[in-house]
C-alpha cells in the first residue's frame, strides 16, 4: 500500500524538469559505479606491475602467491560477506561508493545512518538510499581531502620528527592488534581466548611460517564454530 | 631501508596515487549530482539534499582524524603514495598493515627493518593491492545481483548465522596470530599490546556510558596514541 503511494508520488515528481526517476538513477549508478571501480582495479594492478617489471624489483610469483594466499585466508570471506551484509543499508549507489572508499564500519555507515535520521528516511527505502548516497559523498570528499593533506604533510612530519619519536612508531602494531583483539574478546570472550591460545601455539610451535596464518585462522574458525554450537546446545538444554 | 623509502616515494608511484585519488573524488561528485537529480522522485527537497550531504561531511570528520592517525603509522612502513592508495580506497589501516606484513614475510623480510628490501616492498605492494581488489571486483560484478543474494541469505537464517561465525572467527584468528607474534617480539611490545588491550574496552565503555559516539570513532586512534606515548618512554 505504502509502496503504491510512493510510486504515485514518484510519478508526480518525475515530471519536474532535470530530475531522474529511481530506475534511471540505478541504471546510471551501475554505469558510473562500474566504470570507476574497474578503472581503479586496473590502476591498482599497474602499481605492482610497474615495480616488478618496469623497475625490475620482481620478488617472484611464488613469494607473491604465498603472501596473497595467507592474506586471502584472512580477508577472502570478508570480500563477499561485507557487500552482502551492508547492501540493505547502502543500496546500489551506496554500495559502489562505500566499497571504493572503504572505512565502511567506522565512517560510511555512521554518516549514512545519521543523515537518514536527520532527513527522516527509512533504511532500505528509495528515499533512504538517496539520502545515504548523498551523505556518503559528503563523507568521502571530507575524508579523502583530510587524508591527502596528511599524507602530503605526513612525510615532512616524518623528516622533522626526532629519532626517539620515530622509534615509538615501532609500537603502533602491538597497539592496533591489542586494541582490536580486546574489542572482539569483550564481545565474545571465549572466542577471543581461543584466538590468542591458538595464536600462541602456532607462533611458538614448529610450524613453517607460510602456514602459520592459515593454521591460526582456520583453527580459530573451527574453535568458534564449536563454541557457538556448544553455546546453542546449552541454551536448548536450559 | 632509506633506499626502499626513496623507491616508495618515487614520482611514478605519486602519479598513480594521484590518478586513483582523482577517481575517488570524481565518483563522489558524480554520485552527488546523480542522487541530487533523483532526490525529487523520492520526495526530497533541495534543502533535504544539502542537509544529507552536510550531515555526511560532519559525521566523517571524527572518523577521518582517527583514520589519519593510523595512516601516518602506515606511511612510516610503506611510504606516502602507497599509504594514500591503500587508505584512500577500500581498506582500513589495520588490515592493510596485515597485508603489508604478510607480503614482506613471504619475501623473508620484516616491515620497518633492514631486511625490507625493494623486492620485499614490491611483494608487500602486490599482496595489499591483490587483497584489496577482492572487494572492488566483487562489488563491480555483483552489486546488480546483490539484492537477490541478500533475499536468499536471509531466507535461511541458520546459514547466515553460521557464515557470520566463520567470518568473525577468521578475523579473531588473524588478529590472534598477529597479536601473539608481536608478543614474542619483546617485553616492550608485549607491554604496549597489553595496555592497548585494556585501554580499548575502557574507552568503549566510557563512550557507551556517556553516549559519546565520537569517542567510539576515536577509539583505535586513541589506543594507537597511547601505544605511541608508552613506546616513546620505553624507547
Amino acid at each position: 500500500m505504502s509502496e503504491k503511494t510512493e510510486a504515485v508520488q514518484m510519478e508526480n515528481v518525475t515530471s519536474n524538469s532535470g530530475s531522474l526517476s529511481i530506475s534511471k538513477f540505478h541504471a546510471k549508478s551501475h554505469f558510473w559505479g562500474r566504470l570507476t571501480l574497474w578503472s581503479v582495479i586496473i590502476l591498482t594492478l599497474t602499481l605492482p606491475m610497474y615495480l616488478s617489471f618496469g623497475l625490475g624489483h620482481h620478488p617472484g610469483w611464488n613469494v607473491i602467491l604465498t603472501g596473497f594466499v595467507a592474506y586471502a585466508a584472512i580477508v577472502a570471506v570478508v570480500w563477499v560477506v561485507e557487500p552482502i551484509s551492508y547492501y540493505p543499508v547502502l543500496g546500489v549507489s551506496g554500495t559502489y561508493l562505500a566499497f571504493l572508499n572503504g572505512n565502511i564500519g567506522n565512517m560510511v555507515l555512521p554518516s549514512a545512518a545519521v543523515a537518514q535520521e536527520v532527513i527522516g528516511a527509512q533504511p532500505g527505502t528509495e528515499k533512504g538510499e538517496v539520502t545515504a548516497t548523498l551523505a556518503i559523498t559528503g563523507a568521502a570528499i571530507v575524508n579523502t581531502t583530510i587524508l591527502v593533506f596528511v599524507v602530503l604533510g605526513g612525510s615532512v612530519l616524518l623528516t622533522v620528527l626526532p629519532d626517539n619519536v620515530l622509534v615509538a612508531f615501532d609500537y603502533v602494531l602491538p597497539a592496533i592488534y591489542g586494541g582490536v583483539i580486546a574489542q572482539f574478546a569483550i564481545q565474545k570472550p571465549s572466542w577471543g581466548v581461543a584466538g590468542i591460545v591458538i595464536g600462541l601455539a602456532v607462533n611458538l610451535g614448529p610450524i613453517p611460517q607460510a602456514f602459520e596464518t592459515f593454521l591460526c585462522v582456520f583453527g580459530t574458525i573451527a574453535a568458534c564454530l564449536m563454541l557457538d554450537k556448544m553455546n546453542k546446545d546449552k541454551k536448548e538444554v536450559a | 631501508m632509506s633506499e626502499v623509502m626513496e623507491l616508495a616515494n618515487s614520482g611514478m608511484l605519486w602519479a598513480i596515487a594521484s590518478v586513483i585519488v582523482g577517481i575517488v573524488f570524481f565518483q563522489a561528485f558524480k554520485f552527488m549530482s546523480l542522487a541530487s537529480k533523483a532526490s525529487g522522485s523520492v520526495g526530497m527537497t533541495k534543502k533535504d539534499v544539502r542537509a544529507a550531504v552536510r550531515t555526511g561531511a560532519i559525521s566523517s570528520i571524527g572518523p577521518s582524524f582517527a583514520i589519519v592517525i593510523i595512516a601516518i603509522s602506515l606511511i612510516s612502513l610503506i611510504g606516502n603514495p602507497v599509504a594514500l592508495i591503500r587508505i584512500g580506497i577500500i581498506g582500513s589501516a589495520p588490515i592493510e598493515t596485515v597485508g603489508a606484513t604478510l607480503g614482506a614475510q613471504a619475501a623473508g623480510s620484516e616491515l620497518g627493518t633492514d631486511s625490507f628490501t625493494k623486492q620485499a616492498f614490491t611483494a608487500a605492494v602486490w599482496v595489499m593491492c591483490l587483497g584489496g581488489m577482492g572487494w572492488l571486483i566483487f562489488t563491480a560484478l555483483f552489486t546488480k545481483s546483490l539484492g537477490k543474494i541478500q533475499k536468499k541469505a536471509s531466507s535461511t537464517p541458520k546459514r547466515m548465522s553460521l557464515f557470520k561465525v566463520v567470518s568473525t572467527g577468521a578475523m579473531i584468528g588473524a588478529f590472534g596470530y598477529l597479536g601473539t607474534s608481536q608478543m614474542i617480539v619483546g617485553l616492550g611490545a608485549s607491554a604496549v599490546l597489553l595496555v592497548s588491550a585494556v585501554s580499548m574496552p575502557i574507552i568503549m565503555a566510557i563512550a557507551k556510558k556517556y553516549n559519546m559516539s565520537w569517542m567510539k570513532e576515536w577509539s583505535l586512534g586513541l589506543v594507537v596514541l597511547i601505544g605511541l606515548i608508552l613506546g616513546y618512554f620505553l624507547g
